[in-house]
């Protein structure tokens, strides 16, 4: 094994191993906080309303949404891909970063996962509700059936998108869950409350720890990050095919699936970076997840933010090459100006130029304008799905056809209720489940405490 | 009755060294319980495993019955065709791909929870609880050969090598 001395000190405060256990557990152990009960007040509130919305949806019908005949893919569509976009964070930091190795993904990864599976619960929402019929949801599997049998095309990007995403929340699921296991042990000895102990017994699967339960538990995490790393870039590719595949002028590019992977990890590590600043500051993490563990998803937003700039500006020479008069109407007349300007502008500065601000060190250290920037990501990043969706679909090649879209107050109110679901799901996870995993963190301990951390030196 | 002599030890480094002294005189290291995973504890205990054979075994039966299945729907039970494509198409293989994963990923964990005999509500004791926290044991059987001279032994060289506490125990954790 070898040490990296660029990535500095990991976890600060010369922490004792009991000392870790202690201060994850604490918050669990604790009153529920004041913060917490408001914070679930309004996202049940949002959550009750995504109900409603629902019902309305189901019960009327797809009418009660601002869609028509061009501009059939509405709002739902773009918060489909803007969920499922946020959820890739999660794989991401567990999957890639355990195959090169970067031991800073250990305070993070475990609120990462949890915020993926909540983010495709939320994404996974929209294609069904999109069915207007929801009951025949069956008929997107291959199911043995009295109509011939007739399969289902598997020619559609639409039947790839169920194939991965169920995949895509499979695995991440069960990985999550997994590395759980030691940590629901450690709470099951600790705890004097029989309930607890009942409850985090179960849960905790009879872990022992023993050497070779260890020893099939690494082997079982590594074998799965091979597997999973080439599902994180298949699942986006394959929702961009979604676009891609069609004629649709705006959509019709080969550089869907990098343009769509690369976002996604862009609007994951932003929803990260909010969170973990949360998170470090509502239960006083800041020894665990230091200021050099959101220097380094700040890097890598830079980074990731100069590729998307790079996609803008390829996709709008590509509509001027291409020679295709609709291709350069959808991009200069319909996007860069004309009716939806104010969309594909916000889109521009808050992913492309605004991320830019994190090469300067003073704002990569101002935790303040780190968690504003990271809103900025997340909200540039829903725009940016939005301009993709609606700006080509409402004008294409027909004008005696163009149509302009608006969402009506179901369709906000699904999205509302979605981010009111997602966050329900974090709130439960900060409560009921340790949010940083205890055991990988014990193991980065010993090898990372003796070097002097970079971000420390001033 | 089979008993285990327990040497607890409060540091990784101090109990990798431990094995080591113990394996040298002759002891045989039964296991090791840690918080974590210790990294050269698995060479020292000779422990391997076969999940990456059975993770292969399971992509490739899981890619092979996705294909096979996806041919017999649209070629041989009901050949349809889509847009002029051909009815065995290239669009399979992302089918295939991501199907793979998935019959390899699931039945990878179902493996992992069957050997070692995981399953939700598993009563467990621990013969010492701290294991989770930050304390390291290592176990030592013993065996009706032995003599209390032996037994000493054990005791002597877990206290040499830095145990902090060792005890007997007839806890049969593993089940």
């Amino acid at each position: 094994m070898y040490n990296t001395r660029i990535r500095g000190v990991l976890i600060k405060g010369n922490k004792s191993y009991s000392d870790i256990t202690h201060e994850i557990l604490k918050p669990m152990n604790d009153r529920t906080p004041l913060w917490w009960w408001v914070a679930a007040f309004f996202a049940t509130g949002a959550l009750f309303w995504g109900v409603w919305g629902f019902y309305n949806t189901i019960s009327t019908g797809i009418g009660t949404w601002g869609l028509n005949n061009n501009v059939a893919w509405g709002w739902a569509i773009i918060n489909f891909v803007w969920w499922i976009g946020i959820g890739h964070a999660g794989t991401a930091f567990s999957i890639f970063l355990l195959i090169v190795r970067q031991k800073w993904r250990t305070s993070i990864n475990r609120a990462a996962e949890a915020m993926t599976i909540f983010a495709v619960m939320a994404a996974g929402l929209f294609p069904l509700i999109h069915m207007g019929r929801i009951w025949d949801g069956i008929f997107i599997f291959p199911y043995w059936n009295t109509r011939g049998p007739l399969w289902d095309n598997f020619n559609s990007p639409l039947f790839w998108d169920v194939v991965a995403i169920s995949t895509y929340l499979m695995a991440s699921a069960v990985f999550w869950y997994v590395g759980m296991i030691p940590d629901f042990a450690t709470i099951r000895e600790r705890t004097t409350s029989k309930m607890k102990k009942k409850i985090y017994g179960i849960l905790s699967f009879g872990w022992i720890g023993n050497a070779k339960g260890w020893l099939r538990f690494e082997t079982a995490a590594i074998l799965l990050g091979g597997m999973a790393a080439p599902l994180v870039v298949s699942v986006h590719s394959i929702v961009s095919m979604d676009f891609s595949v069609s004629i649709v002028p705006g959509w019709h590019t080969t550089i869907f699936p990098p343009y769509f992977v690369v976002g996604a990890i862009f609007s994951g590590f932003g929803m990260v970076l909010t969170l973990m600043i949360i998170l470090r500051k509502v239960y006083k993490f800041k020894d665990i997840v230091t200021d050099g563990h959101l220097d380094a998803i700040t890097r890598i937003l830079v980074f990731v933010s100069l590729i998307m700039g790079t996609a803008y500006l390829t996709e709008l020479f590509m509509a001027w090459y291409s020679g295709s008069e609709y291709e350069l109407f959808t991009f200069m007349k319909n996007r860069v100006t004309g009716d939806y300007k104010f969309a594909y502008w916000t889109m521009i500065t808050c992913n492309a130029i605004i991320p830019q601000l994190f090469w300067f060190k003073k704002i990569r250290k101002n935790i303040t304008m780190v968690f504003i920037i990271s809103i900025f990501i997340n909200i540039g990043m829903w725009f940016e799905r939005y301009v993709i969706v609606v700006t080509s679909l409402s004008k294409d090649f027909l004008p005696a056809t163009w149509a302009s879209y608006s969402p009506t107050i179901t369709e906000v109110s699904i999205f509302i209720g979605t981010i009111g679901l997602f966050l329900l799901g974090v709130l439960m996870f900060f409560r009921f489940v340790p949010t940083i995993a205890i055991s990988e963190v014990k193991g980065v301990l010993k090898e990372t405490t003796t070097h002097k951390s970079f971000i420390d030196e001033d | 009755m089979r008993t285990n002599i327990i040497g607890i030890y409060e540091d990784d480094d101090v109990l990798l060294k431990a094995v080591d002294k113990l394996q040298d005189n002759g002891v045989k290291v039964a296991d090791v319980m840690s918080p974590f995973p210790i990294h050269g504890i698995f060479e020292r205990l000779n422990l391997t495993t076969r999940m990456p054979l059975a993770t292969f075994l399971y992509g490739a039966v899981g890619t092979i019955a996705v294909f096979g299945f996806l041919y017999w729907t649209s070629v041989v039970s009901y050949p349809l065709k889509f847009g002029g494509k051909p009815l065995n198409t290239l669009s399979f293989i992302i089918i295939m791909f991501v199907l793979t994963i998935f019959v390899g990923t699931f039945f990878t964990f179902m493996t992992y929870f069957v050997r070692e005999k995981m399953y939700p509500g598993k009563e467990v004791t621990l013969p010492v609880p701290e294991t989770t926290n930050d304390k390291f044991v290592i176990v030592v059987n013993t065996t009706d050969d032995m003599t209390k001279a032996d037994i000493k032994k054990i005791n002597d060289l877990m206290k040499e090598s830095g145990a902090v506490e060792i005890k007997e125990s007839n806890i049969n954790y593993i089940s």
